[in-house]
């Protein structure tokens, strides 16, 4: 067998093992989880890529997962933007966690287009650390948009998308569904372009 | 001194948006005669030129449309060109009827690296404004003007050399009334030198004494004194269009002049605004009021019109739009920003800036918020939001209670979940008469989510407040 050839081989065969050419041409963020960080492309969250997060409830620690990055992100200064969350990112909460406020940005729109166009403005400016959007559109092209969108900067994108749309196609680099499992969470890689797909459970150690 | 004079040959043509597609010419009434004053383009190409007679020109070029002059417009046009012309010097002159605007840029040469340079700046910001001006630049106001109505002069700089310069320009450019100019051509003078060698008092005694006054002040032997235009308190542009504009598209060709204008309005005046109304006036004499605030201090035209069109294109006209006023009667000191500009952070921020302000254009004022904390016992008054870069409080981490990321409206419950350790008491407002007392407790639910509830403590009913998210 051709050298080549066995490469392909083990790769193909041997889960523990990627292809380190897709790892290194992925630019990341560490998530602050080690088990999560093993299963993304570059070890960590990929930046200038679409990020989706599809939680099966609210309150299952879908934003906890986030804060590790945001507050890295807030230490160096740099701005969250929340683009239409469907509540109050709660200020003592946010705070309790280790988040500057003054680095948080929270963008309401009227409607879903509104929202995406907001999201794309902010990502295109480049300025922002992180970009966190709510938004339920179906539309291949309003999502290759954003991923677009997401290219030209230099933040992290995350897109909180209802679990009902788990199952529907998406351009994004990273799909994680979230699901809470005996007080964890416990995070589905479905799809990861250059990761791997398995999954890792999370401890917040939030008060019990 | 020296003066740079601005001479707007096509002044009423160019008042108009977008440029015809169709020959067109300016009239105005003489008396029983009507003349062309100004031709646009495909009117000059088919012959036709200023002073020639409106019938006779209908009968060379039947398809010309004739427009009939509005001195109101050209007035507003020239006080918003005098107010830009501010900033190159304090000194600035109009005269409304021959369309000319004088700088005296003699003071002001150091400061904008010479006279070339400034001329150049001069130039190109008028060309900017979409106006084709041509200048002329002598130490006399009517010696700069005779320059400007001439095509490719060299400026004169020095008093004594202004009438051996003018010697070889034709005497038809000369602001002298046209009878006057008849009969200098009759006597066969041809250039301006010809009228020079004349001594002074015997053309006083053919042409009048106003004939040889002019002449004096162009060669600078009589004073010439100017009514220099003062740049107004506020700004008020006022525009009218012409013709009935239903489209925002054919807003942007006069917001991007009168934008212009006010950006040299702003750099005279050496400020800056945060706030700008334009006022859509309608065929009906309704308006729409648009206004557009900043984040920080702000005069560059082009950041301006990008976020009047991010907020026109979220406005819809009720009819068409007749004419347009700009407005700001609020003003700001640039601040340090400029000073400051290459240093990253700051230009960080006014990127920022940038970008908010085009966000609130599009979304509205209240959509982009900063979040803060109140000193308050109340879950829900325990946070604020920050339309404004108000300065927010310096939090103390430590003596934060731990609480959910997403707060919720309170939500009566039904049916319970499984509650997860102790409660926390919180009361608020017996001193204020609006008495509450509630037992907060985290809660599992069935599926696993975790949520924040509270019992009332006098109606002993159970509340969702948060999400542990």
């Amino acid at each position: 067998m051709q050298r080549a050839e066995v490469i392909a081989n083990l790769l193909r065969t041997t889960p523990d093992l990627w292809s380190g050419h897709a790892v290194a041409a992925t630019r990341s963020r560490s998530t602050g989880f080690t088990e999560l960080n093993a299963l993304l492309p570059g070890h960590g969250w990929p930046l200038s890529s679409l990020i989706e997060l599809i939680p099966l409830m609210a309150g299952i620690g879908e934003l906890s997962l986030l804060l590790p990055v945001l507050r890295k992100i807030g230490s160096e200064a740099r701005d969250i933007v929340f683009v239409c969350p469907p509540h109050v990112p709660y200020p003592p909460a946010l705070a309790h966690a280790g988040l500057p406020l003054n680095r948080i940005i929270w963008i309401d729109a009227k409607n879903d287009v509104d929202a995406r166009w907001s999201a794309e403005q902010t990502l295109r400016e480049g300025m922002a650390g992180a970009v966190l959007l709510w938004s339920d559109t179906i539309k291949d092209i309003a999502l290759r948009r954003l991923q677009l969108a997401a290219r030209e900067g230099e933040s992290l994108l995350f897109l909180y998308r209802s679990s009902l749309l788990l199952n529907t196609p998406s351009p994004a680099t990273v799909r994680l569904a979230l699901q809470p499992q005996s007080g964890a969470l416990r995070v589905d890689v479905i799809k990861a372009r250059g990761g791997k797909i398995a999954s890792a459970r999370l401890h917040f150690h939030q008060a019990t | 001194m020296l003066w740079c004079c601005i001479y707007l040959p096509l002044l009423p043509i160019e008042l108009r948006e977008p440029r015809d597609a169709i020959a067109l010419a300016i009239v105005d009434q003489h008396g029983s005669r009507r003349r062309l004053i100004a031709c646009n383009e495909i009117a000059r190409e088919a012959g036709l030129h200023n002073g020639m007679d409106a019938t006779t020109a209908l009968g060379r070029l039947p398809s010309l449309q004739l427009i009939k002059r509005s001195q109101a417009q050209e007035r507003h046009a020239l006080k918003a060109l005098a107010a830009w012309s501010q900033q190159f010097s304090g000194m600035v002159s109009i005269d409304h009827e021959r369309w000319m605007i004088w700088i005296e840029i003699g003071a002001s040469l150091t400061y904008f690296h010479g006279m070339k340079a400034l001329a150049q700046k001069i130039s190109s910001g008028i060309d900017a404004l979409g106006y084709s001006a041509m200048t002329g630049i002598a130490p006399t106001p009517e010696a700069a003007a005779l320059l400007a109505r001439h095509a490719h002069t060299q400026p004169i700089q020095q008093l004594t050399a202004i009438k051996f310069s003018i010697a070889a320009l034709p005497l038809s450019l000369l602001a002298v009334s046209p009878i006057i100019i008849e009969a200098l051509h009759g006597v066969g003078w041809k250039q301006v030198g010809d009228i020079m060698e004349v001594p002074f008092d015997q053309l006083a005694r053919r042409f009048g004494p106003a004939m040889t006054k002019y002449l004096h002040q162009l060669l600078g032997e009589l004073p010439d004194p100017r009514v220099l235009y003062r740049v107004p308190a506020s700004y008020h542009r006022h525009f009218e269009l012409s013709a009935t504009v239903d489209a925002i598209e054919a807003l942007l060709f006069p917001l991007r002049r009168m934008l212009g204008e006010l950006q040299g309005y702003l750099r005279a005046r050496d400020t800056a605004l945060q706030q700008l109304k334009l006022t859509l006036i309608h065929e009906n004499k309704s308006s729409t009021i648009l206004e557009v605030r900043t984040t920080a201090p702000q005069r560059d035209a082009q950041s301006l019109l990008v976020l009047l069109r991010e907020t026109l294109e979220r406005t819809t006209l009720p009819t068409v739009v007749v004419a347009l006023t700009l407005t700001v009667d609020q003003f700001v000191s640039l601040g340090d920003t400029q000073l400051d500009f290459f240093t990253e952070s700051k230009s960080r921020d006014q990127s920022w800036s940038a970008l908010l302000d085009k966000l609130r254009a599009r979304l509205g004022e209240q959509s982009i918020k900063r979040l803060g904390l109140n000193d308050h016992h109340l879950p829900e008054k325990a946070w604020c939001k920050l339309c404004n870069e108000t300065k927010q409080q310096e939090q103390d981490d430590d003596t934060l209670p731990q609480r959910p990321l997403w707060l919720i409206e309170p939500k009566l419950l039904q049916t319970l979940p499984r509650l997860l350790g102790k409660p926390e008491r919180i009361e608020s407002g017996w001193w204020t008469g609006e008495d509450s007392r509630r037992d907060y407790y985290i809660a599992e639910t069935q599926e696993g989510a975790r949520w924040w509830l509270y019992r009332d403590a006098h109606s002993q009913q159970w509340y969702l407040h948060g999400l542990w998210a």
